[in-house]
């Protein structure tokens, strides 16, 4: 979907092209600069425990979602990135095990 | 002869605080050594020794006030602040339990899977049991009011009768909670909800029979041509906390088995 530019003559066709905002490409765009998770303003307090979970979840939810109606995965990847650079590892493994043994509590 | 030159009630020396104390040790201790050592002699022994000094130090009580006619204005001013206090502090023991409730469920943890109820937990519906024991005893607060006024009234009968229903109420509460224990999906030991559900929701029903102990003393003693219609506070104080059990429960109502499903 190319927003900001509607209508169909010469000049809107080069705006277009010119200016192609697809959702694909703004993600790629952010985790090509990804450095770490950025501030969440849902999230504004020392204790980021919930942060990690929420994108956890966020990173199932989205795969799920995606693979249901056969689109690509790819933007769930941020989510990924996010929860693989909060989360304590021992968290991630145990909810992945969790996962795999249909245990996991979380809404997925 | 020397006689007292003011109103108060000096009163005779007696042993139940000290029996009292020692039951007190004895259950403290007898705990401990049932959860180490499986023996439940020293806790029984405090259980029966508890009894018999509230048996008898309100026995005493109930001498001295209705028979030797020492609860004069200001010392009945005194008791009634003595219930108050009393209530008062009951409230802030339940409030740490409310405390807990809100600390756990506002925020839920991962491992509940963060959300309130927790994953896997099965709640009682707030619209079939719980709301006919709110019912009952918000009933048992008119028919205890009802008595109050029956007592003011000399209304001898209609005292006996309203104070009876409410006694009844609170056993028919009792029994109803005492099913949905055996009947709920869930145990104390299913994780923060259990244990926040049953120990809230316990102490809560074990203030009840407290309370209706409290209104059955008062029955046979209304039976017993013990108060009159302008002296009755042995009556008032079990009422008044009769009104506090009934609060406690409406809250628990509303936060653990409504909002919190």
């Amino acid at each position: 979907m190319t927003p900001f530019f509607r209508g169909h003559g010469k000049r809107s066709d080069l705006a277009r092209r010119l200016i192609s905002l697809e959702m694909s490409d703004v993600i790629e765009e952010k985790i090509k600069n990804y450095r770490t998770a950025p501030f969440d303003a849902r999230f504004p307090n020392t204790n980021q425990t919930r942060n990690c979970f929420q994108n956890y979840l966020d990173f199932h939810r989205c795969n799920k979602a995606l693979s249901a109606k056969d689109q690509d995965v790819a933007p769930c990847d941020w989510y990924q990135r996010v929860y693989k650079s909060l989360c304590p590892l021992s968290w991630v493994a145990k909810w992945d095990d969790q996962i795999e043994a249909g245990s996991f509590p979380g809404k997925i | 002869m020397a006689h007292q030159a003011h109103a108060y009630h000096m009163v005779d020396p007696s042993p139940w605080p000290l029996t009292g104390a020692i039951a007190a040790l004895l259950l403290t201790s007898g705990t401990a050594i049932w959860f180490h050592f499986h023996s439940l002699v020293l806790v029984t022994a405090g259980m029966i020794l508890l009894i018999l000094t509230m048996i008898q130090w309100w026995r005493d009580i109930i001498r001295e006030g209705t028979f030797q006619g020492h609860h004069t204005p200001p010392v009945q001013k005194g008791l009634r602040y003595g219930m108050i206090l009393f209530i008062t502090s009951e409230v802030f023991f339940f409030l740490g339990f409310f405390w807990a409730f809100y600390h756990s469920s506002l925020a839920p943890t991962p491992e509940l899977g963060g959300c309130w109820p927790p994953t896997g937990i099965i709640t009682l519906d707030p619209f079939e049991v719980p709301l006919l024991n709110t019912a009952v005893l918000l009933a048992s607060g008119v028919t205890v009011t009802w008595a109050h006024h029956s007592i003011m009234e000399g209304e001898r009968k209609q005292a006996i009768q309203s104070l009876t229903l409410t006694i009844l109420l609170g056993f028919y509460f009792t029994f109803l909670q005492a099913m949905e224990y055996y009947e709920a999906p869930f145990t104390i030991a299913d994780g923060v909800y259990g244990s926040t559900f049953f120990v809230a929701t316990g102490f809560h029903g074990l203030h009840v029979i407290i309370g209706s102990t409290f209104l059955a003393v008062c029955l046979l003693r209304q039976i017993q041509y013990h108060f009159t219609s302008q002296h009755h506070f042995g009556f008032e104080a079990a009422a008044w906390y009769w009104h506090f059990v009934d609060v406690v429960w409406l809250f628990l109502y509303v936060s653990i088995y409504w909002w919190g499903s």
